[in-house]
C-alpha cells in the first residue's frame, strides 16, 4: 500500500524555493523532482519511513516521514563543487583522486577588477605564486605551479580550456599589452582546477612540466532558466609611488653636486668648469615652476564591468549564453582595455546512448595603452612614462604657459634655464601625440559528441578550433618622442594564429564483484598551431594631418615582424583508475607523445605517472575506533611520475638554419641558427606525498602534500663562447638539472556558524626551494638580463635566477664615498671625478685598486619566493556578507633597480632620501656625498647590493563587503535575488620593501630574470561597486 | 597524417643542407658575409664610432650609456654591451667566413674556379679586417711589445656545435700572422676589378686587400712593409693614382665621396639603404650629426678644447673639411661628414685612397733619416685637395719628428669620424687625453693603465675558461 507524499523544498541562503531537486525513497530506486515551484508529489511503499533530497551544489539531505507533508530546507554546499576534480580528459571525484590538484571556484574571479582569470588566482591554491608584473592592464601575470620548472623554456603551465590547449602570453608586438587569457571573460568560468604532479599532468604529457590550468566553463543546470547579471564599477590610483625632489630641492641637490664634482676634479678655480647648472623658472604668477610629473602620467581611472547570462536545462538540453563587457581604464593615462564576448554552451541529449556538445566563445579586446617601459624589454627606453614620471627635473614645464610643449629641438624636454639636459622626452607630450594599440578577435568552438556504446562503454570525440587575429597599430608622432628621429612613424601589424585539436578517447567504467571499480581510457589526441604575422613600416610623415598607417609618408620600410610558425602535437593516451571498495585507489596514466619541434628521430616521447590512495577512514577498523568520532577522513596518497617539456621558445629550434637578408641592395644568405640533431623532451620526475585529513564531519579539511620535482636533460639554451661566433652565442642543448622541492598545506574551515554568523576559512601554505645541479659544460653560469642590465644568474648550487650584485660595505664616514668589496673582499672605494692622474678606485689607504666590474658581483639571494600563500575568509551575518583575501610571499629578495635610478647622480631627478646624503667628514649615512655625473655608487653602472632588498610581504588582496536585498521585497518585483557590494582590490601592503611592490616583475615571465624591478609603473588599488541580480 | 604535421619545415630560413646548392645561393652567403660586417654594431657604426669617442676629438654630450659614454668616458667594464656586443658581432664574422670557407671546400665543384679562388679572396680578407679590427679594442698596441701580448682567441674553424668552448688567446703578434696569412692569400685570387662602381666600393678586390696592408703593417710598425704595399697603389709621383686593377685616386672635392660613394676614392664601403640601414643607435650619423628633425641626434660634439683638433691650428677655417664638415648648432660644432637623415643611409668609409696615401707618407717618413720628400708630397697631396693653396709652415715639415707629426695630425683633420683616432693613438704609445663634457671630466690614460684598452668581455669570460680577462 502507498500513500501520497508531498512538501516544497527551499533553500536555506534565500528561502527561494529550488526547482530540480531530485527525491529518492530511501532504500529503494523510486524518484521523482520537485517542479518549477520546489514543490514535490511521491508515492511512498508504507514500509518506506524516510526520503532522500539530493541537489546538485547543495548537500543532501535525507528527511524521515512524517505525516503526509515533508517540506526541507536544502544547504548549499560550498565543498560540493570541490568534490569533483576535472582531470585532463575526464573527472574523478576528490576522493577518489590520488594526484595533486588545487581548485579555484570560478566566484572568486567574476567581481573582481581584473583582465585576466590568473590575475585572480594570487593566494587561492596552494603550491600556485601569481605575481601581477605591474599596473599595465592586460599585461599577463606570472604564473607558476610549485616553483619554476624550466630554465630557457618557459615555466607558465598548460592551459586547456573546455579540453582544447590554448595558446598563452602577450600576442601584441607593441606596448599594448594583449594576453590572450584576457579573451576569456572571467564571468564565463565555473571552476578552475590546477592540477599539480607529474601523476595528474602526465596525461598532457608533453606540455603538463610546469603544471596545467583546467578551465571549465559554466553550463546550464536542471530547472526553471535562471538569468543573472553581474555589473560592477571601478576607481584606480596608482599606489606606492617614491617620494622624488621637488624643484627647489632638486636645483639645490643637483648643483651640489656639480660644485662637488668641480672641487674633486680640481677645478674650483677653472672658470670652465661649472659651479651650478640648474636654475629655477618662475610661473606667470611668479611662483617657480614645479612640475609634478606623476600627476602628467597618472590619473584616477573609472572601470566597468557587465555580464550578462542565461541558463538552464531540461532532461535533454542544457544551455548557457552569456554576453560580457568590460571598458576598463587604467591609472596610467591612455591605458584602456575593452572586451565584449559572448559565449554559448550546449549539450544536447539525442537518444540514450548519443550526446552532442558545443561551445563557441566569441571575444574582441582592444588594449590601448602608452609607452609605460614596463613590458618585457622596455626597462631602459628613454620614452619609458615609468621613468619618465620619476627622473624628468621638477624645475621645467611639462606644457609651457602658451600652452606648447615644452621640448627642444633636440628631441628632449625642454631644459628651461637650467644648463643641463633635464630629461629625456617630455612624457606629456609623447602621452598625447603617440597612440599603440592590440586588437584581438578571437572564436574558440568546440563540437563533440559522446556515444554509449554498450553499458559502461563510452566513446568521446571533441574537435575544437581556437582562431585569434590581432591588429596591432603604433603610431609615433614626428613632433616629439620616438618618432622624431624618424620624422614620424606608423607600424600596422597583423597576426593570425590558429589552433586545432582533436581528440577522441574511449572510456570503460565498471564494477566488478560489488568492490573492484575500474574506469579506464584510451585516446589519441593531435593538436596543430599555426601563426602567420606580417607587418608594414612606414615612415617621415608627409603632414602632421596623418596619424594613420594608411595615411601619406614618404619613406616606406621593409616589412617588419613576418613570420611563419607552425608546431604540432600528436599523441595516444591511457589512464587506467582501480578502486577496491572506495578504499584502495590506484591510477596509472600514460602518453606518447610527439613534438614537431624537436630534432627528427626524437620527436617522440614517453611519459607516464601512477598514483595510488588509501582512504584509511572508510577502514572498519578506523570506523570502530574511538578516533572517527572527530576525524571523519584519513587519507594518504602517493605518487610518481615522469611528465616532459617540449615547448621550444621556436619552431624550429633543433634545426641549422641560414637566413636571408640585405647587404645594400643585394639579397644574403647568412648561418643564422646552430641547431641541435639530438634536441630531445626536457623530463620532469616528479613525486608526491600526501595526507588528508576531515574532522568533525569534514567542517574541517587539512591537506599537507610534499612534492619534490627532478628536472633532468633540462633544454638549456646553453651559452656558447661568444669567440665561437655561434648565432646568438647559444644552443638548445638537453644539458643541465634542477630541482624543486617543497610542501603544501592547506587547512579548510567552517570555524563558526552560530545562528546568522557564519565564518568560513581557508588557509593555505607552500615552501619551495628550487636548486640548479648542473648547467652546460662547465657548468658556466647563465646571465639573467634586464635589457641593459645584468641583475640575475643563474648558477649551480643556487635557485634559478638569483640576484647577483656586487657587494658593498656602506659609505666612508671620512670622504662620503661608496665602498665596494672586490672578489677577494678587499675594500675598494669609488669617487667619480678626481685630479688628473688620480684613479677613481681607491683601497681604503688611497693606492690605485682595480676597478670594480660585474665580475665582482656575488650571489645575493633567491629571485624567487621560497614560501608564498594565501588566507582567505568569509563571513557572513543574515544577507551581509564579507571576504576578506589576504596573500603573502616571502623569503626571497627583490633587485630594486628602479632605486639605482631614483639615486642616480646624472640628471635625473632623485628620490628625498638622497638628503640624508653624506656631507661632513665622520658623517654615517647610507647615500654617498653626490657627485655630478655619478653612475656608479648609486647602482646605475652595475648592480649593486644597497639595491638588492628583501621582498617579504603581506597583502590585503580583497576585501569585499556585500548585501543580498530582502526576498520579500523582489518577490513582488520578480526578481530572485539582489546582491550589492563594495570591495578593494590591493586594499594594503605591509612589507620592508622600499620598491614600488615586492611582486613586481619587470622581466615578466623570464626564469632567468625574475625579481627585478626596472623602471616599471607601479600597481594600482581598486575600489568597486557592483551588483549581482539573479532573475 | 603524424609524420607530416610533426615535420614542419621553415617557410623563411633555409637548411644548412641547402645552403650551397646553387651558385646564387653561395654569392648570397658572400654578400651575407659583408653583411655580417656591416652589423651596426660593428663596421656599420659602432666600431668607428668607438675609436673615434675614445680619442678627444668628440665631446659627449647626452650622457646615455647606449650610445657610448662609458667608452667616451674610458669607463668600460667587462659587463657592457659595447664591449661584449662588438666582441660578438666580430666572432660572429669570423665564425661565419669560416663556415663559408668549409663550405666552399665541401661544394668547390658547383662553381668556376676562377669564382672560388675570388670568393676565398674576400672570405678572408674579411676575416683579416675582423681579427685586425679585434686587436685594436682588446689588446695592447703590437708596437708596445713587438706583438708579446696576449691577444684574441684564433678561432679558424667552423663552430656549429657545443664543442670547443674553451680557447686560450693568441698573442698579438700571432694574430697579426694571420691577419696577413690571410690578406697575402686572398690577393691572388681576387678580382682586379669588378663589374660596377658599386661593386668596386663594397666587395673586396686586389686593391683592396692591398690597401688593407698598408693599414695593418702601418699599425704594427712595420714601415719598409707599408712601403712595398703602398707602391703597388701609389705611384713615385703625382698624379697619384692606382696603376693597376681599381684606378683608385682622390676626387677633386673631399666632399664628393660622402654622397656619390662609389667613386675610386672608395676603396671600401660598407653599403647602405633605406631598406637596409645601420639600425637604431648604431648609425654615425646620429652620433656625429647635430641634434634636429632631419639630422641626427648630437650624441657628440667636437671639443673645442686645445687639445681636440677642431682648434688646432694647423686646420684653417678655410680648409674643405671645416667649411664641408663642421656645422655650429645650440654652440657647439658637429661633425656632418654623414648627412643623410633617418634611417641613416650614408654608406661607411672603411677605406679610403687619402688613408693609403697617409699611411704610405707616414711610412716614408719614418723610415727616413731627412724629411722624406715623398712622404711631404702625399702630405701635401691631401692637404691641398681640400685647401689648395695652402702651404704648411716649413718647421712643420723640418725634422723627420715634426713631419711625422704634421702627418699624423694630418689623419686627425682628415680621417675625423672614419673610425682612427684610438688606433692612431695606441699604436704610437700615446697617452689617450682627457677632455671634459659638461656633467663630466675625463682623464688622461696612459699606456699603463688598464682603461688604454677595453677588457674582455664577460661572457667570454663566463664560458671559455682558458681566456684571461685584460
Amino acid at each position: 500500500q502507498d500513500r501520497t507524499i508531498t512538501g516544497t523544498v527551499t533553500a536555506k541562503d534565500d528561502g527561494t524555493p529550488l526547482p530540480g531537486v531530485s527525491i529518492t525513497i530511501k532504500g529503494n530506486k523510486v524518484g521523482t523532482q520537485t517542479n518549477l515551484d520546489g514543490r514535490y508529489s511521491i508515492q511512498v511503499p508504507l514500509n518506506s519511513s524516510e526520503l532522500v533530497f539530493s541537489y546538485v551544489g547543495f548537500i543532501s539531505k535525507t528527511a524521515i516521514i512524517k505525516g503526509s507533508t515533508v517540506n526541507v530546507v536544502l544547504e548549499s554546499d560550498s565543498r560540493a563543487l570541490s568534490e569533483v576534480v576535472v582531470t585532463g580528459y575526464g573527472t574523478q571525484k576528490r576522493d577518489e583522486f590520488t594526484g595533486s590538484s588545487a581548485k579555484v571556484s570560478g566566484d572568486v574571479l567574476k567581481d573582481r577588477p581584473i583582465q585576466s582569470f590568473g590575475q585572480g588566482l594570487t593566494g587561492q591554491a596552494a603550491g600556485v605564486n601569481i605575481i601581477q608584473p605591474n599596473g599595465v592592464l592586460n599585461n599577463p601575470p606570472v604564473i607558476r605551479v610549485r616553483g619554476f620548472n624550466s630554465i630557457s623554456l618557459s615555466s607558465f603551465p598548460l592551459i586547456v580550456v573546455d579540453g582544447i590547449p590554448i595558446v598563452s602570453g602577450d600576442v601584441s608586438p607593441n606596448n599594448a599589452a594583449n594576453n590572450t587569457l584576457g579573451d576569456i571573460n572571467p564571468s564565463d568560468i565555473e571552476s578552475i582546477d590546477i592540477l599539480k604532479d607529474a601523476a595528474s599532468t602526465s596525461i598532457y604529457g608533453s606540455r603538463g612540466a610546469a603544471g596545467v590550468l583546467i578551465i571549465t566553463t559554466k553550463k546550464g543546470k536542471q530547472g526553471q532558466a535562471k538569468v543573472n547579471l553581474d555589473s560592477w564599477f571601478g576607481i584606480t590610483n596608482p599606489t606606492r609611488l617614491p617620494d622624488i625632489l621637488n624643484a627647489s630641492e632638486y636645483i639645490a641637490y643637483k648643483n651640489e653636486a656639480v660644485l662637488n664634482s668641480k672641487i674633486s676634479g680640481g677645478n674650483a678655480a677653472n672658470p670652465a668648469v661649472a659651479s651650478a647648472l640648474f636654475f629655477p623658472i618662475n610661473n606667470p604668477d611668479g611662483s617657480i615652476v614645479d612640475t609634478r610629473w606623476y600627476d602628467e602620467v597618472y590619473r584616477e581611472a573609472y572601470s566597468q564591468n557587465h555580464s550578462l547570462s542565461i541558463s538552464g536545462a531540461t532532461d535533454k538540453t542544457t544551455y548557457y549564453f552569456s554576453a560580457g563587457l568590460s571598458d576598463q581604464d587604467g591609472f596610467i593615462k591612455r591605458n584602456n582595455f575593452k572586451r565584449n564576448t559572448a559565449r554559448f554552451n550546449v549539450n544536447q541529449k539525442v537518444t540514450d546512448w548519443l550526446k552532442f556538445v558545443g561551445n563557441i566563445n566569441i571575444t574582441n579586446s582592444k588594449n590601448e595603452a602608452p609607452n609605460t617601459g614596463s613590458l618585457p624589454g622596455q626597462a631602459f627606453g628613454t620614452s619609458g612614462l615609468g621613468r619618465l614620471a620619476v627622473l624628468t627635473a621638477p624645475n621645467v614645464y611639462a606644457v609651457n604657459p602658451d600652452g606648447s610643449y615644452n621640448i627642444s629641438s633636440a628631441n628632449l624636454v625642454g631644459q628651461g634655464n637650467n644648463l643641463s639636459q633635464s630629461g629625456f622626452t617630455n612624457a606629456a607630450a609623447i602621452l598625447d601625440l603617440n597612440t599603440f594599440t592590440s586588437e584581438s578577435n578571437r572564436i574558440l568552438a568546440t563540437v563533440g559528441t559522446t556515444i554509449n556504446l554498450v553499458k559502461g562503454l563510452t566513446l568521446t570525440s571533441n574537435y575544437s578550433v581556437d582562431k585569434i587575429t590581432t591588429e596591432s597599430i603604433s603610431f609615433s608622432s614626428p613632433v616629439h618622442g620616438d618618432g622624431f628621429t624618424v620624422q614620424g612613424e606608423a607600424a600596422n601589424y597583423l597576426g593570425n594564429r590558429n589552433n586545432w585539436n582533436w581528440s577522441s578517447s574511449l572510456n570503460y567504467n565498471k564494477t566488478f564483484a560489488t568492490k573492484h571499480n575500474v574506469d579506464a581510457l584510451v585516446g589519441y589526441e593531435a593538436q596543430e598551431f599555426t601563426t602567420r604575422n606580417w607587418g608594414g613600416l612606414r615612415q617621415q610623415v608627409a603632414d602632421p594631418f596623418f596619424n594613420d598607417y594608411q595615411g601619406n609618408y614618404t619613406l616606406n620600410q621593409p616589412p617588419v615582424g613576418n613570420a611563419i610558425g607552425q608546431r604540432a602535437f600528436a599523441a595516444v593516451f591511457t589512464r587506467l583508475n582501480y578502486n577496491y571498495g572506495g578504499k584502495y585507489f590506484v591510477t596509472a596514466n600514460l602518453r606518447r607523445d610527439g613534438n614537431s619541434t624537436l630534432a627528427a628521430g626524437r620527436k617522440y616521447g614517453n611519459f607516464g605517472g601512477v598514483s595510488a590512495g588509501w582512504l584509511i577512514s572508510e577502514e572498519g577498523f578506523f570506523k570502530n575506533s574511538k578516533l572517527s568520532d572527530n576525524i571523519s577522513k584519513i587519507r594518504i596518497k602517493g605518487s610518481y611520475g615522469v611528465v616532459g617539456n617540449g615547448n621550444l621558445p621556436s619552431d624550429f629550434g633543433s634545426n641549422f638554419l641560414f637566413g636571408s637578408g640585405l647587404y645594400g641592395a643585394s639579397s644574403t644568405l647568412v648561418f643564422a641558427q646552430a641547431g641541435n640533431t639530438e634536441l630531445q623532451w626536457e623530463t620532469s620526475k616528479q613525486t608526491n606525498i600526501g595526507l588528508d585529513l576531515g574532522f568533525l564531519n569534514d567542517r574541517i579539511s587539512f591537506e599537507a602534500t610534499y612534492f619534490k620535482n627532478n628536472i633532468d636533460g633540462l633544454i638549456l639554451d646553453a651559452p656558447q663562447s661568444p669567440s665561437k661566433g655561434i648565432p646568438g652565442n647559444t644552443i638548445l642543448q638537453n644539458i643541465g638539472s634542477m630541482y624543486n622541492q617543497g610542501i603544501e598545506l592547506g587547512i579548510n574551515a567552517s570555524i563558526l556558524e552560530k545562528g546568522k554568523f557564519k565564518w568560513n576559512a581557508n588557509i593555505n601554505y607552500t615552501n619551495v626551494k628550487n636548486e640548479v645541479t648542473s648547467l652546460a659544460t662547465g657548468n658556466a653560469d647563465i646571465a639573467g638580463v634586464t635589457s641593459l642590465e645584468t641583475a640575475n644568474i643563474t648558477r649551480v648550487g643556487y635557485s634559478v635566477g638569483s640576484i647577483n650584485a656586487v657587494k658593498t660595505a656602506g659609505i666612508n664616514p671620512d670622504n662620503g664615498r661608496r665602498i665596494f668589496i672586490n672578489k677577494a673582499g678587499q675594500m675598494v672605494q669609488y669617487q667619480h671625478v678626481n685630479l688628473t692622474g688620480q684613479s677613481r678606485w681607491t683601497f681604503m689607504d688611497g693606492s690605485i685598486a682595480p676597478a670594480i666590474t660585474l665580475a665582482d658581483a656575488q650571489i645575493q639571494g633567491s629571485a624567487i619566493p621560497k614560501w608564498y600563500g594565501g588566507f582567505n575568509n568569509n563571513f557572513s551575518y543574515g544577507r551581509l556578507d564579507l571576504g576578506l583575501q589576504f596573500t603573502y610571499s616571502g623569503g626571497n629578495v627583490i633587485y630594486n633597480g628602479s632605486q639605482a635610478g631614483l639615486r642616480d647622480q646624472r640628471f635625473w631627478n632623485n628620490q628625498t632620501d638622497v638628503l640624508r646624503r653624506w656631507t661632513t667628514p665622520g658623517q654615517i649615512t647610507d647615500i654617498p656625498r653626490p657627485i655630478f655625473g655619478d653612475n656608479v655608487s648609486n647602482g646605475s653602472a652595475f648592480p649593486i647590493d644597497a639595491n638588492v632588498e628583501d621582498g617579504d610581504f603581506l597583502r590585503l588582496s580583497n576585501a569585499t563587503l556585500g548585501y543580498k536585498l530582502p526576498t520579500n521585497l523582489l518577490t513582488k518585483a520578480k526578481i530572485g535575488s539582489v546582491r550589492i557590494y563594495a570591495s578593494v582590490n590591493n586594499a594594503f601592503l605591509i612589507t620592508n620593501y622600499t620598491g614600488s611592490d615586492p611582486e613586481t616583475s619587470t622581466n615578466g615571465n623570464s626564469n632567468l630574470a625574475p625579481g627585478v624591478e626596472r623602471n616599471s609603473v607601479p600597481q594600482g588599488r581598486t575600489f568597486t561597486f557592483g551588483l549581482n541580480v539573479g532573475f | 597524417c603524424d609524420k607530416e604535421i610533426l615535420s614542419p619545415v621553415s617557410e623563411t630560413a633555409i637548411s644548412d643542407a641547402n645552403a650551397f646548392d646553387t651558385p646564387t645561393r653561395i654569392e648570397q652567403q658572400i654578400n651575407g658575409l659583408y653583411s655580417t660586417l656591416k652589423s651596426g654594431q660593428f663596421y656599420g657604426g659602432r666600431y668607428l664610432i668607438y675609436n673615434d669617442i675614445r680619442g678627444e676629438e668628440f665631446i659627449n654630450r647626452l650622457d646615455n650609456l647606449v650610445t657610448g659614454k662609458a667608452v667616451w668616458s674610458l669607463n668600460v667594464e667587462s659587463g657592457r654591451d659595447e664591449v661584449n656586443n662588438l666582441w660578438a658581432t666580430a666572432y660572429s664574422t669570423i665564425n661565419r667566413v669560416n663556415v663559408f670557407l668549409k663550405g666552399l671546400d665541401d661544394n668547390a665543384a658547383k662553381i668556376d674556379p676562377t669564382l672560388l679562388a675570388s670568393y676565398r679572396g674576400e672570405a678572408k680578407l674579411i676575416r683579416a679586417l675582423t681579427y685586425y679590427s679585434l686587436l685594436q679594442l682588446y689588446a695592447k698596441p703590437f708596437t708596445l711589445d713587438n706583438g708579446a701580448s696576449l691577444g684574441v682567441p684564433l678561432r679558424l674553424l667552423p663552430e656549429s656545435t657545443g664543442a670547443n668552448n674553451d680557447l686560450v688567446r693568441s698573442t698579438v703578434a700571432q694574430v697579426y700572422t694571420q691577419i696577413l696569412l690571410d690578406l697575402n692569400e686572398a690577393e691572388p685570387g681576387l678580382p682586379s676589378t669588378y663589374s660596377t662602381a658599386l661593386l668596386n666600393t663594397t666587395r673586396a678586390h686586389k686593391n683592396t686587400a692591398i690597401a688593407l696592408k698598408t693599414r695593418v703593417y702601418l699599425t704594427m710598425g712595420r714601415y719598409a712593409d707599408v712601403i712595398t704595399e703602398g707602391n703597388k697603389l701609389v705611384p713615385a709621383v703625382a698624379p697619384y693614382r692606382a696603376p693597376t686593377g681599381v684606378l683608385h685616386q682622390l676626387q677633386a672635392s673631399v666632399a664628393t665621396p660622402y654622397t656619390n660613394y662609389t667613386t675610386v676614392e672608395s676603396i671600401m664601403s660598407m653599403p647602405m639603404t633605406d631598406a637596409n640601414p645601420p639600425g637604431t643607435q648604431n648609425q654615425l650619423g646620429y652620433y656625429f650629426n647635430k641634434a634636429g628633425s632631419g639630422f641626427g641626434n648630437g650624441e657628440y660634439y667636437l671639443n673645442t678644447a686645445s687639445a681636440g683638433i677642431l682648434n688646432n691650428p694647423l686646420w684653417p677655417a678655410t680648409d674643405a673639411r671645416k667649411t664641408n664638415f663642421i656645422t655650429v648648432s645650440g654652440g657647439q660644432s658637429y661633425l656632418i661628414k654623414y648627412n643623410k637623415t633617418s634611417p641613416f643611409a650614408d654608406y661607411v668609409p672603411v677605406i679610403r685612397y687619402a688613408e693609403v696615401l697617409l699611411n704610405l707618407a707616414e711610412a716614408n717618413a719614418r723610415t727616413s733619416v731627412t724629411p722624406s720628400l715623398r712622404a711631404i708630397a702625399l702630405l701635401n697631396a691631401v692637404r691641398q685637395r681640400s685647401d689648395a693653396t695652402y702651404n704648411f709652415d716649413p718647421t712643420n715639415l723640418a725634422t723627420p719628428a715634426a713631419l711625422i707629426n704634421t702627418i699624423l695630425t694630418e689623419r686627425r683633420i682628415e680621417l675625423i669620424g672614419e673610425g682612427f683616432r684610438s688606433i692612431d693613438l695606441l699604436r704610437t704609445n700615446q697617452t689617450i687625453p682627457g677632455k671634459i663634457s659638461p656633467t663630466e671630466p675625463v682623464n688622461a690614460v696612459a699606456p699603463t693603465e688598464k682603461a688604454y684598452i677595453w677588457p674582455i668581455p664577460i661572457n667570454e669570460i663566463r664560458t671559455n675558461t682558458l681566456i684571461v680577462p685584460n
